[in-house]
């Protein structure tokens, strides 16, 4: 029972309560707890005792039993099961195997890995090594993306005090266990998260994805057996090994084992980290622990997963959130981001910019992705400009199969799914888009009309904002705007006091 | 040479009195927020505010922390005190610092609109 106090002390020690009271903190455990930076803090704090746990008592064969009873599944998103991928690694006869921490965190919005890396660089530290020792490596290696640079200091940090109290180095702990680790650094390509690119780009190669198999478990980093586990996958060892796989299969659903810590963005009350048990729904996630919507709007949609997941409607805020049940409701689990989308939102607008983001860096390997991402955003665009044809929804959804299908990696396989998921779920939209040429959220910029009603009281105000003089009107009198050279460029809406200019999306016919 | 748990023990013994001689279990602890997220939303001159103003101040641990999770409401501050409940300060800025310093540490004054729910 000390040791589940321990775990759960969060709840006990924060002061407000409302945020935290539904969460269940494991691989957050010490995420605003500790002093990150002090080494001493982590050990007080029960820290390595997991490490020295394994080394004093269990066999290799023992600490994968317990990764694979726990039921712990890949937390960057594909959620493989962490211990079949451990034993397979472990099977492997080689005289150098490597453990690898994915911390190349690239989904817009998402920040799990980093508040982990640096709210508690020890547990990943401690988490290596319990993997390298129950495979049998001697060398462990974070890819760590350059954009953090708190968490690479901090990180370093760990592993130079780690090596200095003897948790890393030769013969840890008294034991004949040796292990190091060191950092490397990634250039922020979004595709080096995938696990292969992200072994080229170690390697110093272009980071783009081998094919599978050879699986890294047999072929990995230098063509040796690998076992590379996601930030969040690592955060999670410790706990287990301390608590027993016992307790962490409590926690949970179905296949769907212990907590997955979200990335709440968006229009949200409560932005932030949440770290949930799995089995919650989504409006539990959403409206309990953070605090529904702002400024009175209405729910539209939550997209999960980021780039590469789905949006999820009002009716399916009832699914739980577990790997098989959110594949099933059409998005993903993902690494963790949850963007929470308000009905100020044009899904066709916010399906472009995942594309957009997707097709930047898609690295060009494959022809379908390469080639299809980008005239999949180009119907997009044509279809927000105004200009979208009868056909191109589903030309959008015959392009977006296909890529999804002939993909190697997770990016082009994924890629499509914000659109997918849209049309799916927000066909209308794109109807009167393409039918009306009208935006009924009024968002996409070329089919807004700016007009000026009554309460005009001709301060002028518009009329010297107007960068094209498309305004036109005396003093004190109702002024105009003609529509045939205005640029749409909102300047007069934003100028007038007196909320006497209308934005206004109207379709077509209605001209 | 013991097994590793008991090596472990050892090293527990030595992080604590290590912690001691730098005052970590004092009466009053203070938290500041100091992660990304937390320094983008101006937690370094709140970290430095307290660290000058109460530097001769004796039976008080002043430490930086991890990301809570709690991104609108940064930089966040939590004060511990000895048999009282945990504060936790929300949005501080420099002069609502100062205010904290000398209403709640030096007066015990908690002041409940600062506070997160």
């Amino acid at each position: 029972m000390e040791k589940q106090k321990f775990t759960d002390r969060f709840s006990t020690v924060f002061a407000d309560q409302n945020f935290f009271k539904k969460q269940k903190r494991i691989a957050l455990k010490n995420c605003g707890l500790i002093d990150p930076e002090n080494i001493d803090d982590y050990i007080f704090a029960n820290g390595y005792t997991a490490l020295a746990t394994v080394l004093s008592e269990m066999t290799p064969e023992d600490v994968i039993k317990s990764v694979k009873d726990s039921g712990l599944r890949g937390r960057g998103g594909a959620g493989f099961p962490t211990g079949i991928k451990w034993e397979s690694t472990a099977k492997q006869v080689n005289d150098e195997k490597f453990v690898v921490c994915n911390a190349d965190e690239g989904d817009p919005g998402a920040f799990m890995d980093r508040s982990v890396i640096e709210g508690d660089p020890h547990a990943i530290v401690e988490g290596m090594a319990i993997g390298a020792y129950a495979i049998g490596a001697k060398k462990g290696v974070v890819y760590l993306r350059a954009e953090y640079p708190l968490a690479i200091k901090r990180l370093q940090k760990a592993i130079e005090d780690a090596r200095k109290a003897n948790f890393l180095g030769k013969n840890i702990l008294g034991s004949s266990f040796s292990f190091d680790m060191e950092i490397r650094l990634g250039a922020g390509a979004f595709v080096c998260g995938e696990e292969t690119a992200l072994m080229n780009s170690i390697e110093g190669k272009r980071g783009m994805p081998r094919t599978r198999p050879p699986f890294p478990s047999v072929s990995g980093l230098f063509d040796k057996p690998t076992l590379l586990n996601n930030v969040e996958t690592w955060a999670n060892i410790s706990s287990i090994i301390v608590n027993g796989a016992e307790w962490f299969s409590s926690i949970g659903v179905g296949k769907s084992k212990g907590t997955k810590v979200f990335a709440l963005a968006g229009k949200i009350t409560n932005t932030g980290l949440a770290e949930i048990p799995m089995g919650m729904t989504l409006r539990e996630i959403i409206y309990d622990v953070g605090g529904g919507i702002p400024n009175g709007k209405k729910f539209k949609a939550v997209q999960t997963g980021g780039p590469s997941g789905g949006c999820l409607t009002e009716s399916m805020l009832d699914t739980t959130i577990d790997y098989e049940s959110l594949t099933k409701a059409g998005s993903i689990m993902g690494s963790g981001g949850m963007i929470v989308i308000d009905e100020d939102a044009c899904m066709v607008n916010i399906a472009k910019f995942f594309l957009e983001f997707t097709q930047s860096e898609s690295c060009g390997k494959c022809v379908p992705c390469r080639e299809g991402i980008k005239r999949m955003l180009e119907i997009l665009t044509r279809i927000t400009d105004g200009e979208g044809q009868t056909g191109d929804i589903e030309k959008l959804e015959e392009l977006g199969n296909m890529i999804k299908k002939a993909s190697l990696c997770g990016l082009g396989q994924s890629a499509p799914n914000p659109v997918l998921s849209t049309i799916k779920n927000f066909r209308e939209e794109y109807e009167d888009h393409v039918n009306n040429k009208r935006c009924k959220c009024v968002v996409c910029e070329k089919l807004i009309t700016y007009t000026i009603n009554d309460k005009c009281i001709g301060c002028s105000a518009c009329r010297r904002s107007c960068p094209v003089g498309a305004i036109a009107g005396l003093p004190k009198e109702k002024h105009t705007i003609h529509e045939d050279l205005c640029i749409k460029c909102g300047k007069c809406f934003r100028s007038c006091k007196f909320h006497a200019i209308d934005k206004t999306s109207i379709a077509k016919e209605q001209k | 040479m013991g097994t590793p748990l008991c090596i472990l023990e050892e090293k527990r013994k030595q992080a604590k009195s290590r912690l001691e001689e730098i005052g970590y279990f004092s009466d009053t602890k203070i938290y500041i927020g100091m992660a990304t997220c937390e320094i983008a939303a101006g937690s370094v001159p709140v970290m430095e505010i307290f660290k000058n103003e109460l530097k001769n101040q004796k039976n008080i641990y002043i430490s930086q922390k991890g990301c809570a999770g709690r991104c609108n409401l940064e930089p966040t501050v939590e004060i511990y005190q000895k048999d009282k409940e945990p504060v936790k300060y929300i949005q501080v800025t420099p002069e609502k610092a100062k205010t904290i310093i000398e209403k709640h540490i030096k007066n015990g004054e908690i002041i409940t609109e600062w506070m997160g729910k």
